[in-house]
């Protein structure tokens, strides 16, 4: 089979199998598999396993598609729920962070009376004036880490 | 891009429960075959088929009508079988997201061939079925996009992300190591 007829009869057969052939080819090789008895007989194993390659009879198990789309409805519906209440939690993020911004004023004098009532010193007022401001970011931030950990698990 | 394709983009990205009803009984058969003969082991097929359609409920907006809804279905599932091989260290799967590996590869244990075996119902197909689980899984897997699922080679270089010159090179080289892999060496 070393012989370059054969061995180029056989190049042919898988190209046109892979990629397809010209049709000068085609009539090449069907010429040559007329002739060539150990040729013909090679690409008749090969079409025998190209044709058991694409008639696979896999078993589905019977209930996987009904047990899927089940599983996407659930899912389907888990996801409405995390996103409506992701825009509740955007809603209440953004409030608090307007009333924040707009009360900020008074409670520093708020922060700045303690201050002078307890004797703190002002860096720690600032600090706890920042903190203040920072704890709805906060929660929200806590708030949706537990919800992804929580979607993740389900 | 068709209006089939459209109306599918559509209904995926606004997570039709009809839709999504319609693609898991029209692929099950193919997207099962495609991870069953990927990672020979049944139970894990079924965790992946599963975990391929929930992702494509989540990932529905990302579908591009261009493509065909095939190729991104089988790139999500492969992608897939890469994840779990790497986690749970499946070594033989392992060489389908590490193309350097082509050199050399060991055929899985009898237990995941004959598991496969009780799924494949006709005796006489048994045997090149059976020879293709012998076979390196970067061969395997474009054998069975090739010859199972007749995925044109573009559509096939899209799933695997690789060039149609790597394809067809594998699938010449899958081809030789499936006459290899029959009892005998056949052919």
């Amino acid at each position: 089979m070393n012989d370059t007829p054969h061995t180029k009869a056989l190049q042919l057969f898988s190209q046109s199998m892979v990629e397809g052939i010209s049709p000068a080819d085609q009539a090449w090789l069907d010429a040559h598999l007329r002739e060539c008895i150990e040729c013909a007989r090679e690409v008749a194993t090969m079409r025998e396993l190209l044709s058991g390659l694409r008639s696979v009879p896999v078993a589905v198990p019977s209930d996987l598609a009904a047990r899927t789309q089940l599983r996407l409805r659930l899912r389907a519906q888990q996801s409405i729920e995390v996103s409506s209440s992701n825009a509740l939690l955007w809603i209440i993020t953004a409030a608090s962070w307007l009333l924040g911004i707009f009360s900020a004023p008074l409670v520093w004098r708020g922060f700045a009376w303690v201050g002078e009532w307890a004797n703190l010193p002002k860096p720690v007022l600032e600090f706890c004036f920042v903190l203040w401001w920072a704890v709805p970011a906060l929660i929200a931030v806590a708030a949706v880490l537990h919800q992804r950990a929580t979607s993740s698990r389900a | 891009m068709t209006d089939d394709t459209q109306l599918l983009a559509a209904g995926l990205r606004r997570r039709d429960p009809e839709v999504l009803d319609r693609l898991i009984e029209q692929y099950q058969q193919r997207l099962y075959r495609y991870l069953l003969f990927l990672t020979g082991n049944p139970a894990l097929a079924e965790d992946l088929f599963q975990e391929t359609w929930v992702r494509v409920l989540e990932r529905g907006h990302q579908y591009n009508a261009k493509n065909k809804f095939e190729s991104w279905l089988f790139t999500i599932a492969r992608n897939l079988v890469i994840d779990v091989s790497r986690r749970k260290k499946i070594a033989s799967l392992e060489d389908l997201g590490n193309p350097e590996s082509e050199q050399s590869y060991d055929p899985p244990d009898e237990r995941s061939v004959s598991a496969l075996q009780m799924l494949v119902t006709r005796e006489n197909e048994k045997t090149v079925q059976l020879s293709l689980l012998k076979i390196a899984p970067y061969y395997r897997e474009v054998l069975l996009l090739r010859f199972h699922e007749e995925l044109p080679l573009e559509e096939i270089a899209t799933v695997l992300a690789t060039p149609i010159s790597t394809v067809k090179s594998r699938l010449y080289r899958g081809l030789e190591a499936l006459k290899s892999a029959l009892p005998g060496g056949a052919a």
